[in-house]
């Protein structure tokens, strides 16, 4: 969990019951740091973590385009079966990128945002 | 280095140092082919005869009503098959908590236009043989339910369902691969017909298993070839693994009864160390008639296979309830036919203890499971 996230996204995987929620806190526009909360088997969760890795330091619209190839190269790879691990992880943290570019958008405009969930 | 406790005994067992020991011998020296006619071949098959004599003396039947298999898999599909290729029709009555092995064989049969019917367990597991009564046809040909689940443990009521069988003529097929060696069987007083049993689920090789066929009972070879075991299974015999079955065997006939008591009270141990200190935790199987050494639990809200790899870390190896194949978690068959609600049945453990589990091992795995499942619902967005 995180306090005050700047973005955060959730997704699922209903086939395999996973649930994924990805908070990024940013900096200059980069993202200084990721946390996770997952509900999930073993190389879900190792994704989750391996994403938190992957998405440091990195400039949000390039985390708004986040692939699922990435998150598994992450890992070294995944078995086939286990392809929705890199999947259900890329889909929560490409939805906290949009959630943060989304409050950064509502910033500009002048409107009043809630940065706590 | 972590240390290493093995709870899945109901998946596989070490073999007992004195198995290797009867089984050395038929490697490099007696190696022969049984049915050979030379003195090489006579010496195989000695091996061979004494093992049968082992298991036909433990169980107390003749020797020709043993039949030694390549596993328990293929102990209930020659089983299932043999009666019902033996009749060419008609009905069969299983439970919907078997083993996939006499599952899918029945499943099959379906397919061919057999009928089956299925009966339902309570929450403990526990078939009614009142369901069982029920369930007969004019035209069924055989029942078969497991003595225990391997899962969750329940030992079910087989005296009472033979019973049922005996009065209608119907042959009992039992698959006893979870319970040969680990509780009585009184093949008799319970109206067995058929009993499944294998090999390394005490202490035996791996390769090797059993069948009990009372002798009337009509079936056929689903496995053609040579003449091995009476014409009832083709295949020249893995004696080696045979000679190690009859003494694992041996071993059990001696050992059981004590080594029961003391899997129990370990098993009693885990269970209530781990109740008294993780929240939201149920024991799944029957209270009080389950295999001695099973413990199979549901943790609320917390995913199974996450439990079992980060125990697997700690050198603690048990088994999951679910299964997460090609992107599909099914939750276990067997905690979804007994009622378990899916926020539970998704967060089941297996712990099965054996000869070797001490105590210092089972408080161990309790000091590794609570902080294990607090970071793993920690770790989760999902709340009850």
């Amino acid at each position: 969990m995180m306090r005050d996230p700047d973005g955060v996204g959730e997704s699922e995987y209903g086939e395999c019951m996973d649930v994924v929620r990805f908070y990024l806190r940013l900096r200059n526009g980069r993202v200084a740091e990721a946390r996770f909360q997952t509900y999930g088997c073993g190389p879900t969760i190792a994704a989750s973590s391996a994403a938190t890795e992957l998405v440091c330091g990195r400039p949000l619209e390039e985390v708004r385009d986040m692939a699922a190839a990435r998150v598994e190269k992450a890992l070294d790879g995944l078995p086939e079966d286990r392809a929705h691990a890199a999947q259900v992880v890329a889909a929560a943290v490409r939805a906290a990128a949009a959630d943060a570019l989304g409050r950064r958008g509502r910033r500009e405009d002048g409107e009043a945002v809630c940065l706590s969930r | 280095m972590n240390r290493r406790v093995y709870l899945d005994h109901n998946a596989s067992t070490p073999v007992h140092p004195e198995v290797v020991r009867a089984m050395l011998p038929y490697f490099e020296e007696r190696f022969g082919n049984p049915s050979s006619v030379h003195d090489f071949g006579r010496e195989a098959r000695e091996g061979l005869d004494t093992a049968r004599e082992q298991v036909a003396g433990f169980l107390e039947v003749g020797k020709d009503e043993i039949v030694f298999t390549s596993g328990g898999t293929e102990s209930d599909n020659l089983a299932v098959k043999g009666v019902a290729a033996a009749r060419g029709r008609g009905h069969i009555v299983t439970s919907q908590i078997e083993h996939h092995a006499v599952l899918r064989t029945c499943q099959s049969l379906e397919g061919q236009g057999f009928g089956v019917t299925y009966v339902p367990v309570d929450e403990h597991g526990m078939v009614d043989p009142d369901d069982v009564r029920r369930a007969l046809r004019a035209d069924t040909i055989l029942v078969s339910i497991m003595h225990a689940n391997s899962e969750v443990g329940t030992i079910q009521p087989a005296q009472e369902i033979g019973r049922v069988t005996r009065e209608r003529g119907i042959p009992f097929h039992v698959d006893g691969v979870q319970t040969f060696g680990k509780v009585p069987i009184d093949l008799e007083a319970f109206g067995i017909d058929l009993l499944s049993f294998s090999s390394h689920k005490i202490y035996g090789p791996k390769g090797v298993a059993g069948l009990y066929i009372r002798k009337g009972t009509r079936m056929v070879s689903i496995q053609h070839g040579g003449d091995h075991e009476r014409r009832r299974r083709a295949g020249t015999e893995n004696v080696a693994a045979i000679v190690g079955f009859g003494q694992a065997v041996e071993v059990r006939a001696r050992d059981m009864h004590e080594e029961a008591v003391r899997v129990v009270a370990l098993r009693d141990r885990l269970w209530d160390g781990i109740v008294a200190r993780v929240p939201e935790v149920r024991l799944n199987g029957h209270p009080i008639r389950r295999l001695p050494g099973t413990c199979n639990m549901c943790f609320r809200n917390v995913e199974s296979e996450s439990i079992v790899l980060g125990l697997d870390l700690k050198g603690i190896g048990v088994s999951a309830g679910s299964a997460c194949t090609s992107g599909n978690v099914e939750p276990s068959y067997v905690l979804v036919g007994m009622g378990v609600p899916l926020d539970w049945a998704m967060g089941s453990v297996r712990c099965s203890l054996g000869r070797g589990t001490a105590a210092e091992d089972i408080d161990y795995v309790i000091e590794s499971v609570e902080p294990l499942v607090a970071k793993l619902r920690d770790l989760s967005p999902v709340r009850a």
